[in-house]
This record gives C-alpha cells, structure tokens and sequence, in this order.
C-alpha cells in the first residue's frame, strides 16, 4: 500500500481534540491536561500525521535538561492501527531526528517503551536507538509495568552521516557541556 | 433662478456654499451659511435655503426636523423647482419612492429640462417599474444631451424592457453608428453582446447570427459568443456547425454539462453505444475531468452500468472523494441501478478486507489500494443505507468506518445526519457537537451544529455556537441578521414556532421578509453604476432577478411559517400566559422530567437575561459611537424595531398572513402549498370568492395532493353548508362547484381521490380525515386508512407518522386515544430510533406523547 500521500501538520487549540482522541485509541496511557497544554507550546517538537489528508497519527516531544544534558524526550509517537506499515512511524521518527540534526545541540534523543513491545523494539532499533535501561514499575496502571529507555546518541561518534539520513548516524552534537 | 423670491448677490453666493456643502457632505458647514442667511430678517423664510437647511439636518440624522424645515420652505416658494427637488429627495432617502416620484414632477414643472431632477425621476422610475415613464423620461434626456452615451443607452433598455425589441435595436443601431472603436474596447463589445440579447429575446435568430459573424473581430468575450453560436446554430437547424463549436466548447471545459447535451443535439446521437463513444473519447482526452465519466451512469443501464459505475466507484474511492454519493444520489431514483451499486460497494468491502485490492483474484503485482479505501467504501455504504431508510445497516457501517479511522470528522457528521433522519434530534446534536469539537476553527461544521441545535429548540446554544465566528461585541443573532444570514433565521423560526413562541418566530419572518425588501432596495445603486460601466447584460439579468426575488425558497419557508403562526393567532389570540405555557408540554412529562426541564429553562432564562444586557451595554456603546460619527450620512431610513410581543399581540392577524401570502401568490403559483394557506386564511375571512379562486388553483395545479385535498373537501362542506348567498355570487359558486365536481357528492369525490391514490400513506390520511370530517359514522374505516402502515404501503415517512399521530391526538379523527396508543407503538417498531414514537415508560396516563409541531 503506497499510495498514500503523508504529511505533516500543526497542532493548535482548534484540533487539539484530535490528538486526545488519537491518545486515547492508541495508548493504553492516559495523559493529564498540562501534557495537551504544552503541547501546544513547543511547535515542531509536536506534530499530528495526515494520510490522504486524514489524521492518523501523532509525535509529540519536549526538551529533557536533567543531569548536565541537553536530551529530546520523546512523550508519545503513535499510529492508529488501519494505517501501521505505511511509513507513518518513519516519516514521525525522520522528521523528530531531523529537529535534532537541525538544532545540533542535542546530546541524545530518548523514550520509553513497555517490556514486551517487541515491534516498537525493532522499529526504534532501525533508526539506532539502543536499550540503555530498563526501569522497574514505570508504569502504574498497565501490564507489564515495567519499561525499557530506548536512546540514540549523538555525542562519541565521527562526524560523517548526512542531517537527512536517518537510518545511518546522525551528525554528533556539538559538545559544549560535560 | 426662477425663485419668486431670488436672493440678492451676497446670499445667493452663501446658497450656492450651501450646495457645495450638500455635495461634499459637509453638513456642519452647510448648517452654518444656511444660518447666515436666515437670520437677516429679509430672508428668514426664504423657501429653498430652508428647504436646503432641511435636506442637509437630513442627512444628519434629524429627520423630523428635516420634514418640518422642508415642507416650510416648500409652502414659501411652491413654484421653485429647488425645492420640490428637495422634497423629492428627502422622501427618496425615506424610500417613498412614490411620492418622491410626484416631487419630481412638480420640481420638472418649473424647470422642464432640468438634467439632474429628470436624472433622478428616470432612477426612481426604473426601481419601480413604471416602464412607460421611464421611456418618457429617457426620451427626454436623450433629446436634451444626445452626446451623452448614456442618454442612447437608456432610451435604447426602456424600449427592450417593455418588449419593442424593433425599437430598441434600432436606437442602437443609430448609436453605434456615432461610436469610434478603440483596440480592446471591452465596452463596445458588452454593447454589442447587448444589442445581440435584445435581436434573440426578440426571436430573431438569423439576424442574431449573422450579427456575431459581422462583428466578429470586436467580441472579446469569445466564451460567450461560442456558447450563444451554438445556441443560435441549433435553433436554426444547422448542426454540423453546432457540433464543431460544442466540441471546442467541451475542450475549452469538459466539466460544463451543457456542452454534451448541445453536443449531442447537434450530432444527433441518442443511441447509448454512440453516446458511450462520445464520452470514452473525452475521457481519454481529458482523464482528470469527472464529467464524461459520470455522465454515462445516467443513461447506461444493466452490465454496462456496472461496468462504468465500477470503474467511476473504483476510482473516486481510491483517491478519497468525500461527496461521493452526493454525486452518485441523483442515480437513486431507478431501482435497478441502487441495487448494482449496492452490489458493487459490498464487494469491494469484501475484498478490501481480505486483500487490499477491490477485486477478489488480482494481479498481485499491482499496487494494493491505500488505506483509506476501505474507510471511504465503508462511508458510502452508511450513506447507501441511510437514503435507502436502512437505518441500522446505516449505523452499523458508520460504526465500522469509525473504529477504522476515529479522527475523521466527516464520519461524526455523518452519524449524526443518520440519526436526525431516523428521528433522533438529541443524539444528532450531541454527535454533532463531537464533530464540531475535532476542528473548531471550521466554520462550516460549526454552522451545521448550530442548525442542528436549531433543529432540537436548543436556541440558546446555536447562538453560543455560532458566536465563535460572528463579529465580537455584537450578540450572535444580531450580527446573523446583519449578515442576513437566512438558513440561520428560517431554522430559528422554525424552532420558536415548535416552542409555541409566537413572537420570536414572528420576528424573524419579519427580519427574513426584510432581507428580501433590502436586497431590492439595493438594487438602486445598479441602476447608474450598470449602465456607466456597460455591463448591460448582467444589469438586465439583475432586473429580472430582482423582479422574481421572493421566489427564493428562504422567502418561501419564512413565509408560510409566518402565516402558519398568524393564523394559529386568529384561532387563539395571544394572552401573557399563552406563551409560557406553551414552552412545556407539562401534561406528558413525568414529575421527574418536568423537574429537570423547568431547571433547564431557568437556566436558559438566566442566559437570556445575561445577554440582553450584553446586549443593551452594547447599544449604548454604539449610541455613543454613532454620536460621534454623526457627520456621515444615515444608510437608509432607520426600520421600525421588530418587538416579539408585539408582533403577537397583533389585533389583525389575517391580514399580516396576507402580506406575507400575496408574494407567494404572485411569485410562486405553481407550489401547491401557497393555495393551500391561501384557502386557510380566506376561509377564515369567509371570503367565498378568494375561497374558490384559492381551490380552483390548486385543482388545476395537482387536485391529488393531500394537503389541497383536504382544503378542497372542506370547501365543498362550507358552501353546502352556506345559506342567504347574493344572488352573484351564489351563481358563480354554484357554476364552478359544479364545474370541480362534476356534481358528484363530496363522500364520492373523497372515495375517488382514495381510489386514485391507493396504496398511499399521505393520501390515505388525508381521505381517511376527510372521511371522518364528512360522515363521524365511517370513524373507524377512517383511522383504519390512515394508520395503515404495513409494508405494502408507500410513502411511510417518519414525518407523515408523525402528522397522523398529532392528527390522532387532537382529535380529528374524535376521541381515540387507543388508536393513538396502538400507532405510536406500531411507529415505534417502524422506527425505532425516533424519539417521537418512545412511549414513556413511567407515565401512568395512556395519553401518547405528541412530539409534532405546537399548534
């Protein structure tokens, strides 16, 4: 099935319904009020996904400045189910990696990912990403609870991939702090 | 000056200041030379300075003053044009155009050739189709600047308006003769074009033609000159040139229908298979164009049909077509053909499920089909079941286009019109709201909400809703009134009329009707601007448009619901209580629910009360704004304020119903309905004559229905029933009841209209009623005819049902409140999603809820 058209479009006050709607067919987590307002805060770091001009999916992310790091916290990046293995996760992951490569000051890029998703495992794991951690009881009202931090770094590593290419390296950031 | 009373040099050069003032509308300033003059003791009631004092507090906005000033100067000087002028005007700005008409006249006696009154008087006489004076009026301006471009024109359209089409062309003709023509004179072109319209109206088809040849290289505008040639060619029987410009008709827009029928015509094809050829041809030259891909659906039919349908399904499915069916819905009227696309459509689910492709055993190299296939197949299918009244089937494949994609809005808006179809107000409303909620900076989905909520009486809220894109400051249903935003209106009508509250739905009758009187009103500006510019033809099409304006149904709707109401106020004249307990229906509500509805209302009550403050804060403002803007002119004469209770407390209702009956009348004489109201409110007059005329009409447009039967039988019952006649009238009465009836008795006649129209629901009850109404005996055949519903009879519709429920209830059938009972429960079955036929479970009463209209 190719024959999509994908694009990517804002999220404002007037279709933020969409992504709550979207939020709750697709995860199993529900999200409090303050998440859907600072969403609409943070510009591209917020994205919804249109296939034929329909939304079907949504990332959202914020900027995580805890221990001494410049990190990209990826909150939520999901596809309703009609519309999986069309591309629709890989245009969300290219265009949140290409906001890193763009900015180029960011130190990695992370998420979290329940245990036992092993599709979202190996998907995250083509773009680079690595299991970095497991945390115990992450999540509080869904089975398993416990919850895998999924990573792709930038720093440590030479400085060739083009910003477009997702697949291979991305560039490194440039190292200011620590 | 012919003044009798001419101002010595001084003074008369502070008039001509006056004057100049007027012009450039700097009235303060022209206040004060008038003051200059008036107060010299010699001149204080010289008549055209006071006359012109008035005009100019005219536009400032005093206008009792104005009058008062303009009449004394007019009694000082009567034989000064100037002043009859002004009068003239000053009523023109009035709207009284008739009199100002008669101003005009006197100002013309004293000064005949004055350019600019006689300017004036032809402007008023175009707006009120007084034709003869207008040709008159153009004559003698014509004879008075034949230089003038305009002077030839005018003389030239009053002649081609009053249909001397001989005449007008020859006027043109002579003007053009005095014309140089520039290189791209577009003007001149629109001239031409002009002079060709009149020799067509005129039925000179040759002439016509040979016209366009003649002056071919100066028409710039060649869409038209190629549609009007083919047009002449056909008329004239020349088809193969006919062919040959449709044919590049339809490349220049292969969208334009049209084209292909003139095509057609002219090739004289009429066989399918050369019909299919015609269309395959332009489908492979032009493969983006939808026309000669549907057009083909209309006149196929069997396994062609389902191949071309499959083919046009197929691929407005794949890219996503939204109004899919809205374009397939025309075909619906041949059974046949719903059921090979019925059959088409489910296959195509099938086989999207299972393989991505629409066709079971597919080359599987092919691309598969996107996504969004299957929801766009499962939409048109909800559709599908929708028109055909399969409700269930409807929902259930909304229900499955909604779990496949929840994020479109259109599947919400499509739920919710499955539910206002199959009856269900409440649950459409709030679908709709959930629709609306997905994309709140969409106004056309914000105005469908707010018509739904229009459509449960949830007025309040359709105000709130749709203030979320009118102008801030202004409440919402002032600002749609300003926009004369008329679906809003008609629906809100509509809604005060079930509510029972006469007033309001009065009020906005009367604001639509004034939309209607305003939009010709602004015709006036047209009347120099048109013929300035030369766009002649348009301005021809305005006239006629504005001529035939109440035809619109927005005009129609508002009208009958206005007289429905006048009406219901002749049969109950308005009390204080009568509104408020109109709004409940308290006897058919549970303690409960009457509980929960009066907290409904108070707080509703409590909005109201917020926003008419609102809103008088927001007069004040505006009072204030307009103080300081006081210089600029008024936009017409202010209309009298429109008052609810007013309006209901009316002391004559029938004639207010025969305002609003008498353009409908006029214009609209082929809808059933307008003799119909017509007989309802002449029956109440007692007007016997009107009475007939209104039945002779609807017999003669379509005795068979329903709702004019019923006027028909009662008026025969009536004259039957009519002693001590005049001797004419009588005569008359007689001859034409003779002449409908054939003299057949009234139960014959009923019996024969059930015959004519078996197997009817609507007619059914409407003989069955008759039935009733003429003999009480035939009761229960009566209600047995007009509650048979079973499957074999057509035209069951949710509302019919619902009218023969209300008609049960109030007793036009006598006292059966167990028929009543018994038919609701049938409906229900019927219809199980409409909230009219739910017998409330904890009601104690057998009395069926009657959920039809208030009256």
């Amino acid at each position: 099935m190719t024959r999509g058209r994908i694009e990517l479009g804002d999220i404002t006050q007037h279709n933020i319904k969409q992504l709550k709607r979207l939020n709750q067919v697709v995860f199993p987590v529900t999200y409090n009020d303050k998440f859907y307002k600072d969403v609409l805060e943070v510009g591209e770091l917020a994205k919804l996904v249109y296939y034929n001009d329909i939304v079907v999916g949504a990332v959202c992310c914020r900027i995580d400045n805890n221990d001494n790091q410049r990190r990209l916290y990826i909150m939520t990046l999901g596809c309703l189910a009609s519309y999986r293995r069309l591309h629709i996760g890989t245009v969300m992951v290219e265009h949140v990696l290409d906001i890193c490569a763009k900015d180029g000051n960011y130190d990695n890029v992370f998420l979290h990912v329940q245990v036992n998703n092993e599709g979202a495992i190996k998907f995250y794991e083509k773009f680079g990403f690595e299991i970095v951690e497991e945390k115990q009881n992450y999540y509080k009202r869904i089975e398993p609870a416990d919850a895998y931090v999924l990573q792709k770094s930038f720093r440590n590593k030479p400085n060739t991939a083009t910003t477009n290419s997702v697949t291979s390296d991305s560039p490194p950031a440039q190292d200011k702090k620590s | 000056m012919p003044s009798i009373n001419p101002l010595p040099p001084k003074e008369n050069a502070l008039f001509k200041r006056i004057l100049k003032c007027y012009e450039q509308k700097q009235y303060k300033s022209g206040l004060k030379f008038a003051k200059q003059i008036l107060t010299n003791v010699k001149f204080a009631e010289h008549g055209e300075t006071l006359a012109m004092k008035g005009l100019t507090l005219n536009c400032l906005g005093r206008k009792e003053e104005a009058y008062d000033y303009v009449r004394r100067g007019l009694r000082n000087d009567l034989k000064s044009h100037v002043c009859w002028h002004v009068y003239g005007l000053l009523q023109r700005s009035d709207r009284k155009y008739e009199e100002a008409i008669k101003c005009y006249r006197h100002a013309l006696k004293w000064d005949k050739d004055n350019l600019q009154i006689l300017r004036d008087l032809s402007l008023l006489q175009i707006q009120m189709r007084d034709l003869e004076g207008y040709k008159d009026t153009r004559y003698q301006l014509l004879v008075l600047r034949p230089g003038q471009r305009v002077s030839w024109i005018g003389f030239a359209m009053a002649y081609h308006l009053l249909k001397d089409y001989t005449m007008a062309i020859r006027v043109l003709d002579e003007f053009r003769k005095t014309q140089s023509v520039k290189q791209y004179d577009y003007e001149h072109s629109e001239l031409l074009l002009y002079e060709n319209l009149v020799m067509r109206e005129a039925g000179l088809y040759q002439e016509a033609l040979d016209f366009l040849n003649e002056y071919n290289e100066y028409l710039l505008d060649r869409l038209s000159v190629n549609e009007i040639k083919v047009e002449l060619l056909l008329k004239l029987n020349r088809q193969e040139e006919a062919k040959k410009i449709a044919n590049n008709l339809i490349d220049r827009n292969p969208e334009n229908w049209a084209y292909y029928r003139q095509f057609e015509d002219a090739a004289q094809i009429s066989c399918s298979e050369e019909r299919c050829k015609l269309y395959c041809e332009k489908e492979s030259k032009f493969p983006r164009a939808t026309t000669p891909k549907w057009l083909p659906l209309t006149f196929t039919t069997g396994e062609k049909f389902r191949s071309v349908a499959d083919v046009f399904l197929k691929t407005s499915i794949r890219k996503g077509v939204p109004p899919l069916f809205v374009i397939m819905r025309p075909l619906y009227n041949q059974a046949e053909k719903v059921k090979i696309i019925e059959e088409l459509i489910l296959g195509y689910v099938k086989n999207l499920k299972d393989s991505d492709y629409f066709e079971a055993n597919c080359d599987t190299s092919e691309e598969k089909e996107p996504a969004t296939a299957l929801l766009w197949t499962y939409y048109y299918l909800a559709q599908h079941y929708d028109y055909i009244g399969q409700t269930r089937l409807a929902l259930q494949h909304i229900d499955l286009a909604i779990e496949h994609t929840p994020l479109l809005i259109e599947l919400y808006v499509l739920k919710a019109k499955i539910f206002k179809h199959a009856g269900d107000i409440e649950e459409s409303v709030r679908l709709m709201d959930e629709a609306q909620s997905l994309d709140t900076a969409d106004r056309y989905i914000n105005s469908k909400c707010a018509k739904y909520m229009l459509k449960a009486n949830l007025i309040q809220e359709a105000a709130d809703m749709s203030s979320k894109f009118t102008r801030e400051g202004v409440s919402a249903m002032e600002n749609l009134n300003e926009m004369q935003c008329m679906w809003f209106q008609t629906e809100c009508a509509s809604s005060y009329q079930r509510l029972g509250k006469w007033g309001e739905a009065l009020k906005k009758c009367h604001e639509i009707d004034r939309h209607f009187s305003e939009i010709i009103e602004d015709q006036f500006d047209f009347h120099t601007y048109c013929m300035r510019k030369m766009t002649l033809r348009a301005y021809v099409e305005l006239l006629q448009l504005e001529d035939k304006l109440r035809m619109h149904p927005f005009y129609v709707k508002a009208a009958h619901i206005a007289i429905e109401i006048y009406l219901h106020l002749h049969d109950h004249p308005w009390t204080p209580e009568s509104e408020q307990n109109n709004d409940l229906d308290s006897e058919n509500l549970s303690a409960a629910e009457l509980r929960k509805l009066k907290r409904k209302q108070k707080k509703k009550e409590r909005k109201a009360e917020e926003e008419r403050e609102k809103q008088l804060a927001e007069q004040k403002r505006k009072d204030q704004q307009s103080k300081k803007s006081q210089d600029n002119d008024l936009d017409g004469p202010k209309e009298e304020e429109l008052i609810p209770e007013e309006l209901a407390k009316t002391d004559n209702p029938l004639e207010c119903a025969i305002k609003f009956l008498k353009p409908l009348q006029l214009l609209n004489p082929n809808l059933i309905g307008t003799h119909v109201v017509a007989y309802e409110i002449y029956s109440r007059k007692g007007k016997l004559l009107l009475m007939l005329q209104s039945v002779k009409r609807g017999y003669q447009l379509n005795k068979d229905d329903p709702h004019f039967h019923v006027c028909f039988i009662k008026f025969l019952l009536h004259v039957k029933g009519v002693k001590d006649l005049d001797g004419g009238v009588k005569t008359v009465i007689e001859q034409e009841v003779n002449k409908l009836t054939e003299n057949k008795p009234i139960n014959k006649i009923n019996q024969e209209f059930l015959d004519r129209n078996s197997s009817s629901l609507p007619h059914y009850f409407a003989g069955g009623q008759m039935m009733y109404l003429i003999d009480p005996s035939t009761k229960e055949l009566a209600v047995k005819l007009a509650t048979s519903v079973s499957s074999n009879i057509k035209g069951v519709t949710r509302t019919t049902s619902i009218d023969i429920l209300d008609s049960l209830c109030k007793g036009d059938f006598g006292p059966c409140e167990k028929e009543a009972t018994d038919f609701q429960a049938q409906c229900h079955n019927l219809f199980p999603y409409a909230t009219a036929f739910i017998i409330p479970a904890n009601n104690n009463t057998s009395e069926p809820l009657s959920n039809g209209s208030a009256s």
